[in-house]
């Protein structure tokens, strides 16, 4: 009890357990097991409907897309706008090696997980080198992005062009529609979350806290910026790549289309600030209901991108700073109040 | 020759649609992702309004629709973006503006799903230096190059085009000569919709705008602005001179798909090697 | 002609100015001298509309300054020059001197007389301001705010990153405008440069007025001549 000065009532001993209690192991991890409870109990609700299935394993891949974002761009400040060409690299990559080369999944999956992990600390150095601000790594990813999609769209031989890619060999488990490969995303997506959180604790996390606050500072105090900068955008394309590669093997097929900006990179970037940039839990936030956004709003047609326009301005011009951060000030300033 | 013509005109039509984008990112720290919107908002106008009025009217009526449209924008979305500072104040401009194009996107492509702006400049090709020269190119080149000549006249002899620079340049140095930023701000944006406008009109002379080209429009307009220097209106222009004469260029002597991914690499190569544009700040 | 009243000023939670008073009457110079990060800086801005004041009032001419935004303060007629100057660096010297003007608009009097003040000017008038050395730099920041006819012209260490001599010349020009009846007030901690300019002067140290009076007074003053002038 080194912090004693204050005088102890029964209040600030409650206080204190609680304090203590939040700096435990368990306590850190908590929100990671609750999340894992309930959507493991989503199935139970929805498992009649191969429809919300199939729905429900996409939410699952953007929150998956979204720890690994949040580690680059909420952690380490870097805007990394090729989440898409990462997913791409993951997907075709582990796709192209498989029927080319007859390799097994096991194999190529880890494979194109290296060659995304590659590319992110390809991106990461060569900012971190130049000096880049945020804009301007998100314009040189965002133009990457591009390029990348030029490329699925012209090497036809390989990628199909945009008729796009049928996986035909047997992915096992994770091609398995329905409950079976829902638990395969699941895991994945609780694995990334506890990583994030583990990062988050570890002297990796406590840097990356000092260089999102202020670099120069971080630097000067010793922290090689650069270095936590690139491990940042290894782990974080890393994630990305694995869940493209997954998503790939669960479809079973994959064109330009599917990694496109729009259809990745966008609703990511939304969804994570939707829930607060750098929080936790903002990917699952963000992805829930933006899933269920997406499938209330699909009768528009058209419209529909309309309305999640006007969404995103209200929200945005609503809560700044994203949901869970509005949600814990309301709430400490309710508590406080008692 | 023939590759050097069309790059310029390309190259001109960029400049065009990346100037109002640097502009207002020089003056106010914000990028305007909507931007691509604009100019499609304008073209979709035009080519509805061309139906019930003579065409010269249609156009004027486009642009002023572009401008207003641009003035709700700066008037609504950007008060809350200028209330913030430094990296919030790019980020919820990102944020917000893309939310913009989503809301304009999603409207236009709903209500015009077909409607195309087609500008055709009847008449046999020009001969210039040997080289044949489609008319609707010409006229293009010749918009695009009398819009940015009068916007490098407004910009550097009149008072109000100086007091822009001063903003752009030095925010409180222009305060304190009794110039309001936010005033300046308001009309550069307004004047920003009316450009996109012109630039789509300038596509519309060479190939066709329609509803679902925003987002293009946008993304290449962005690649300009950056690879020119942010905030720079000659840097934009040159950069624009740059991609459009690269573009022609890798896809008459190469072709197909790899002219695009040439045109990307170019941009980021510039970025790398130059991260402040080739022509870094100031106007 | 200014009269600022009790107020308080400052950067996020912290106060750099506490309940300041002072008054600048017509044809006066009046110097606030201080040491490095004593509050000059934050009063002046405060009263100059590039920092809204906490608390207190500022009155220009018997009208109310607070809360009015810097470019009307400036319409008003209360020129500011910065130390870190703000001028267009990508601008020639001509253009940012007719900047000066704007609301009035370009005006060819007013420009001869900048130059009989600053005849360098002349001869630099289509260089780019970014490209002078500090000395004309300085110059051009006084010239761009006399350039608006201000009825209060206010400085703040106009010294700040000259050698000695220049340092010297810009209050000697400062004192051709004083004599011709131009109303100044000059935050410095150069002191001695800035209690022979003065007619009257204002102490401050922890944003708070520690001592006021004529500027012969405080010249002799023991307390200040130790503190500031380097004499024991």
């Amino acid at each position: 009890m080194s912090e004693a000065p204050l005088p102890v009532d029964a209040d600030d001993a409650a206080a204190d357990t609680t304090r203590r209690a939040r700096d435990s192991v368990w306590w850190a991890y908590f929100p990671v097991m609750v999340t894992a409870v309930v959507l493991a109990g989503v199935p139970l609700v929805i498992g009649d409907s191969r429809f919300f299935m199939g729905l429900a394993v996409l939410g699952l891949a953007y929150a998956g897309y979204g720890v690994g974002f949040n580690i680059i761009f909420g952690n380490t400040n870097q805007l990394f706008l090729c989440l898409g060409a990462l997913a791409g690299v993951g997907a075709y990559g582990s796709s192209i090696l498989g029927s080319e080369m007859d390799l097994p999944m096991l194999v190529t999956i880890p494979l194109s997980v290296a060659g995304a992990a590659l590319l992110g600390a390809v991106f990461s150095w060569v900012s971190v080198r130049r000096r880049l601000d945020v804009i301007f790594v998100g314009i040189i990813t965002l133009t990457f992005s591009l390029m990348f999609i030029n490329l699925l769209l012209g090497q036809r031989d390989l990628t199909g062009g945009e008729t796009g890619l049928v996986i035909l060999y047997d992915a096992g488990v994770v091609g398995r529609r329905g409950t079976a490969s829902f638990y395969v995303f699941l895991a994945v997506l609780v694995a990334f979350l506890a990583a994030h959180r583990w990062i988050q604790r570890s002297h990796i996390g406590w840097a990356f806290r000092a260089l999102r606050d202020d670099e120069l500072a971080a630097e000067l105090a010793g922290i090689d910026v650069a270095r936590y900068k690139v491990v940042g955008g290894i782990v974080g394309s890393a994630m990305v790549g694995l869940i493209g590669a997954l998503y790939a093997h669960y479809e079973g097929f994959i064109s330009p289309t599917t990694f496109e900006l729009g259809n990745v990179d966008v609703p990511v970037l939304v969804m994570v600030a939707f829930g607060g940039i750098g929080s936790l839990l903002a990917p699952v936030i963000g992805s829930a209901v933006f899933t269920v956004v997406d499938e209330v709003l699909r009768p528009f047609s058209q419209l529909r991108v309309a309305v999640y326009g006007v969404i995103l301005l209200t929200l945005f011009l609503g809560f700044r700073r994203g949901l869970i951060p509005a949600a814990t000030d309301l709430l400490r300033r309710v508590t406080r109040r008692r | 020759m023939a590759v050097v013509f069309d790059g310029v005109a390309y190259g001109l039509q960029l400049g065009l649609l990346a100037v109002g984008l640097t502009m207002i990112y020089g003056l106010g720290g914000v990028l305007n992702l909507a931007h691509g919107q604009f100019a499609v908002l304008a073209a979709i106008a035009i080519a509805v309004l061309s139906d019930r009025l003579p065409t010269p009217a249609a156009l004027v009526a486009g642009l002023a629709i572009a401008a207003l449209a641009a003035l709700a924008t700066d008037a609504t979305i950007m008060r809350a973006v200028y209330r913030l500072d430094g990296e919030a104040r790019v980020l919820l401009s990102l944020l917000l503006t893309i939310g913009l194009a989503f809301v304009i996107d999603g409207l236009l492509i709903y209500n015009y799903p077909f409607t195309q702006l087609k500008l055709s400049v009847p008449g046999p090709a020009v001969d210039i230096l040997g080289v044949p020269m489609r008319r609707g190119s010409l006229a293009a080149s010749a918009l695009a190059l009398s819009a940015l000549a009068l916007l490098i006249v407004f910009l550097r002899y009149t008072r109000r085009g100086r007091a822009v620079r001063s903003v752009i340049q030095d925010e409180e140095g222009a305060q304190l000569c009794g110039i309001d930023p936010a005033r300046v701000r308001t009309a550069v944006f307004a004047l920003s919709g009316a450009l996109a406008g012109l630039a789509a009109v300038a596509e519309g002379l060479t190939s066709s705008v329609s509803a679902t080209d925003g987002t293009e429009l946008t993304i290449l307009a962005l690649i300009v602005t950056v690879v020119g220097g942010l905030g720079s209106v000659a840097g934009a222009l040159l950069a624009g001179l740059l991609l459009g004469l690269v573009y022609t260029m890798s896809q008459v002597y190469i072709g197909t798909y790899v002219t695009l991914v040439i045109l990307l690499l170019t941009a980021m190569v510039t970025i790398l090697i130059r991260p402040a544009g080739l022509l870094g700040r100031g106007v | 002609m200014l009269q600022v009243e009790d107020l308080d000023a400052g950067y996020g939670e912290s106060l750099a100015v506490h309940a300041v008073s002072l008054h600048v009457d017509g044809g006066e110079a009046v110097a606030v001298i201080g040491s490095n990060g004593a509050g000059k800086t934050t009063l002046l801005r405060a009263i100059c509309g590039l920092l809204r004041p906490r608390a207190g009032t500022v009155t220009f001419n018997s009208e109310s300054l607070v809360g009015e935004p810097a470019h009307r303060i400036a319409r008003r007629g209360v020129a500011y020059v910065p130390a870190e100057r703000h001028l267009f660096p990508a601008m020639s010297v001509q253009e940012n001197l007719e900047l000066g003007a704007y609301p009035l608009r370009a005006d060819r009097r007013q420009l001869e007389l900048v130059f009989e003040l600053f005849p360098r000017l002349r001869d630099l008038l289509s260089q780019q301001a970014g490209t002078m050395s500090g000395g004309e730099q300085q110059m051009l920041a006084v010239g761009r705010a006399l350039m608006s006819r201000p009825g209060l012209l206010m400085l703040d260490e106009p010294t700040t990153g000259l050698a000695p001599i220049l340092a010297e010349e810009a209050y000697a020009s400062l004192g051709v405008l004083r004599g011709e009846g131009t109303t100044v007030l000059v935050a410095e901690q150069q002191v001695p440069l800035a209690l022979d300019l003065a007619d009257r002067a204002y102490v401050i140290e922890d944003g708070r007025i520690q001592m006021e009076g004529p500027a012969g007074d405080l010249q002799g003053n023991p307390d200040v001549r130790r503190a500031y002038m380097g004499i024991a």
